[in-house]
């Protein structure tokens, strides 16, 4: 077994080698022929790397411990969801997993690049995305190979660690991988069209698709490791600016600022320089986070430890580092951009704020992420920057960028956008005087509370009546929901997008409430005594021991009353896994409703279970954070989806009446572009 | 140069000096130093502020209550051994002999009274690979 996925392994290797000579053959003799030979050297990488994992996954379930890497992370007794999710638990199966991603993206975006396209923009597309399999390829079978065979087959493995014993640690890992994966294909589109020396905007479009494919599986890989740590960590956050969550989250601020200038190019052929800086610098993002983890410069809860692996991605980031760099620089005269901007106050003015400020947050994140390492080189004493640096420059820069989504759906081109923004922003202005005096007046007296209310009830408002308008026209000559799926599947962008600013705002609200109003104490009590606490009354009845499938676990059994008497028993527990006996894992209990969490961590307790230490937290609007994320998934997935009326092109379009169009074509939007535009290359072959 | 692109790059400018100026005053008031026991105890400045320390806890003088969540122990540098009192929950994996990495204030009395404490275990996902190799 061990040697057919090292075989398998092999072959992907190879597979990529000819992929990476192919394309370049076919480039240089422009041979139709040997693009095609590359194309399918891609299709039997994914296979070969897809049947790589099948035997390691088929090795995890069948618990074959003549694989150290089986022996080393699962055991007998571990329930099937965990062995299946130790694949990713250790460094070489996690990076296997990488490149298993990208090798099956890889394979899809080759064989639906637009056919129309020059050869050596295909070849070019081809060889970049070859070289980064071949990277992960080579880096899994010599330095972090999960086939390694065990020493002496032990009767047992080791076990997962209890940490990672979690339902969001099944989804987490792949999603956000996918996510990070999925940046090189827009990478690989960009160089291919940059290398051919394309002028057009044309190869923009197709990216366009691949960025909001990896954005929504950044996105909801992020919010599922915060959901992890939430529960699985007990501290009672859910982000602690810890340097592997920071990883994640600046290729996630890149990503989205793309989305934003992307727009910009697209309309009016400008921010060329810009967007393709902006790919380059997600995907070199996308890297360095995968290096951050696995090498071990920063410490982190989550990181794996020193190893020799981090040398290979730091000498591979240079190195896509100065290619990226090389290209831009080269193609600078071709990338300028033709046209001039309109006005700080039109669409392109809005977009460029939105760049500036994700991109700072950006380099924030960055220098205080890698401080440790930079204060060492230069200081010789490592110096960290707390919480409490990043916050200073999030909190304000994401509540502005919330703003800026509150006037989003009012802007327009053309000479008279401040006129219109500014007889459209009148509702939504009203709507956050209201909300923050409401907050005000109900006694949270915190200026971000009422900042953060007052903005987001804005940016509410401002979309619902821009929604309402449309549907409200639209209702006059279809029926109500007729005119809604229509007017979404009409400009699956403009309403796709404006979801996607409704999650972020809920999350927004979700985690201004949370963290300005959290309680934290930590009590001492008997068992059948009470107390009183952020409006609660929490009364321990009793403390115990129980036997779980595979560990042992004390529970506390607390009963919550509330102010209005409603009363909820939560159960925290400490378990100790029977092959981590070392370590005592929290398993925390949390009663949560639309306002609040109350979250409670068994602590500690004596011997003899007399005295009990339960750290009790309330944290407001917690859920509100978690339905965002949901929000988001399906303005993302509106986005990604093609227009169905195109789908069923047979029924004509009806024609609308004079008003609905006028109103339709007041809408600024792809419509005309899209028409305009053959669809994407990526759509479906 | 035109007028707009004048007035977009000072935007562009406003917005970069505000967030350069909030991350500085950030960085002023959230730095803390990482140091080892010997740095620390040889070097007076790090005396009157927050710092961040990493050693060993000696199996001398230990003691840990996770009911009344407290721990006292002394923190081993290389030569040299500080009296620590934390204060919190108990990380799952403290114990005499680990490594952990503790955060907080020299008091008057000459103990380092600390309320942030990770065990510190820099391959967490890789342990299992050390305890299979101890045994």
């Amino acid at each position: 077994m061990n040697t057919l996925g090292e075989m398998a392994l092999s072959f992907a290797v190879l597979a990529s080698a000819v992929a990476i000579l192919a394309s370049m053959i076919s480039a240089r003799f422009q041979s139709a022929r040997a693009l095609c030979v590359a194309r399918w050297s891609i299709a039997a990488l994914a296979v070969m790397l897809c049947a790589s994992a099948a035997v390691l996954f088929t090795a995890l379930l069948g618990g074959d411990f003549s694989f150290d890497y089986v022996a080393r992370f699962t055991d007998r007794a571990l329930p099937v969801g965990y062995k299946l999710a130790a694949f990713w638990a250790g460094q070489e199966g996690s990076l296997l997993l990488w490149a298993v991603l990208l090798a099956v993206l890889s394979a899809i975006a080759v064989f639906t690049l637009n056919r129309q396209q020059p050869i050596a923009q295909s070849a070019a597309t081809i060889a970049t995305l070859s070289v980064v399999c071949a990277f992960f390829a080579l880096l899994i079978l010599f330095a972090a190979n999960p086939f390694a065979v065990s020493p002496e087959i032990p009767d047992d493995g080791n076990g997962l660690n209890p940490m990672l014993q979690d339902w969001a640690m099944i989804a987490h890992p792949p999603l956000l991988f996918l996510g990070y994966a999925g940046f090189t294909i827009p990478f690989a589109l960009m160089v291919g069209a940059l290398l051919a020396g394309r002028q057009d905007d044309r190869w923009i479009d197709a990216t366009r698709w691949w960025v909001l494919f990896a954005w929504l599986f950044l996105t909801v890989g992020i919010v599922l490791g915060a959901k992890w740590a939430y529960v699985e960590l007990g501290w009672g956050g859910y982000w602690a600016w810890d340097p592997v969550e920071n990883a994640s989250l600046l290729p996630w601020l890149t990503g989205t600022a793309f989305i934003h200038s992307l727009m910009v190019q697209q309309h009016r052929g400008m921010f060329r320089i810009w967007n393709s800086a902006l790919l380059a610098v997600t995907f070199v993002l996308c890297i360095f986070g995968t290096y951050l983890t696995r090498s071990g410069i920063v410490d982190s809860v989550h990181s794996f430890g020193e190893s020799l692996i981090g040398t290979f991605f730091l000498a591979f980031l240079l190195v896509a580092v100065a290619f990226s760099v090389g290209l831009i620089i080269w193609r600078m005269r071709r990338l300028r951009s033709q046209r001039k901007l309109e006005g700080l106050i039109g669409r392109d003015g809005v977009f460029l704020a939105v760049n500036v400020l994700l991109s700072g947050m950006m380099l924030v994140v960055l220098i205080g992420t890698v401080f440790p390492v930079i204060s060492r080189l230069f200081t010789g004493t490592s110096t960290t920057l707390g919480p409490g640096f990043y916050n200073k420059v999030v909190a304000p820069a994401g509540l502005l960028l919330v703003a800026l989504m509150a006037i989003g759906p009012l802007l327009t081109y053309g000479k008279d956008a401040a006129g219109r923004l500014a007889r459209g922003s009148l509702i939504p202005a009203l709507a956050a005087i209201v909300a923050g005096v409401a907050v005000w007046a109900c006694g949270y007296h915190n200026a971000w509370a009422v900042a953060c209310a007052a903005i987001a009830a804005a940016a509410i408002t401002a979309a619902l009546v821009d929604f309402a308008r449309m549907l409200i026209a639209r209702c006059r000559e279809e029926t109500p929901l007729l005119a809604l799926v229509r007017l979404i599947d009409g400009n699956h962008r403009r309403y796709g997008g404006q979801l996607v600013h409704m999650g972020i705002v809920l999350v927004v609200i979700g985690v201004t409430g949370s963290s300005v109003f959290s309680t934290n104490q930590t009590f001492q009590l008997n068992p059948g005594r009470s107390t009183d606490f952020a409006g609660f009354k929490l009364t321990l009845n009793s403390i115990g021991q129980s036997r779980g499938v595979n560990y042992q676990t004390t529970e506390a059994n607390v009963t919550a009353t509330d102010a209005d008497g409603r009363s909820i028993t939560l159960r925290p527990q400490r378990r100790v896994y029977d092959k981590w006996e070392e370590q005592t894992n929290s398993v925390v209990a949390i009663g949560s409703n639309w306002k609040r969490d109350l979250y409670l961590n068994l602590a500690g307790w004596d011997e003899d279970g007399r005295n009990v230490a339960i750290q009790a937290i309330v944290n407001p609007l917690v859920n509100w954070i978690w339905a965002g994320g949901w929000v988001l998934t399906i303005g993302a997935l509106i986005c990604l989806i093609p227009r169905i009326e195109s789908v069923f092109e047979k029924t004509p379009a009806p024609q609308l009446a004079p008003a609905v169009r006028q109103q339709a074509l007041k809408a600024p939007g792809p419509r005309g572009r899209r028409s305009r535009n053959p669809g994407p290359a990526v759509v479906a072959r | 140069m035109n007028s707009m692109r004048i007035k977009l790059a000072v935007g562009a400018c406003v917005l970069l000096g505000a967030i350069t100026y909030l991350a500085l005053a950030g960085a002023r008031q959230a730095h803390v130093y990482h140091l080892t026991v010997d740095q620390f105890l040889s070097d007076g400045q790090y005396r009157t502020q927050r710092v961040r320390l990493c050693g060993t806890v000696d199996d001398k003088h230990f003691s840990a209550s996770p009911a009344s969540l407290t721990a006292s122990f002394l923190l081993k540098g290389a030569g040299v051994e500080l009296p620590v009192q934390y204060h919190g929950v108990i990380p799952a994996l403290f114990q005499a002999g680990r490594d952990v990495v503790v955060e907080g204030q020299l008091n008057p009395q000459g103990v380092f009274a600390a309320d942030v404490m990770m065990t510190k275990c820099a391959s967490k996902y890789e342990s299992a690979a050390d305890k299979a190799s101890a045994s």
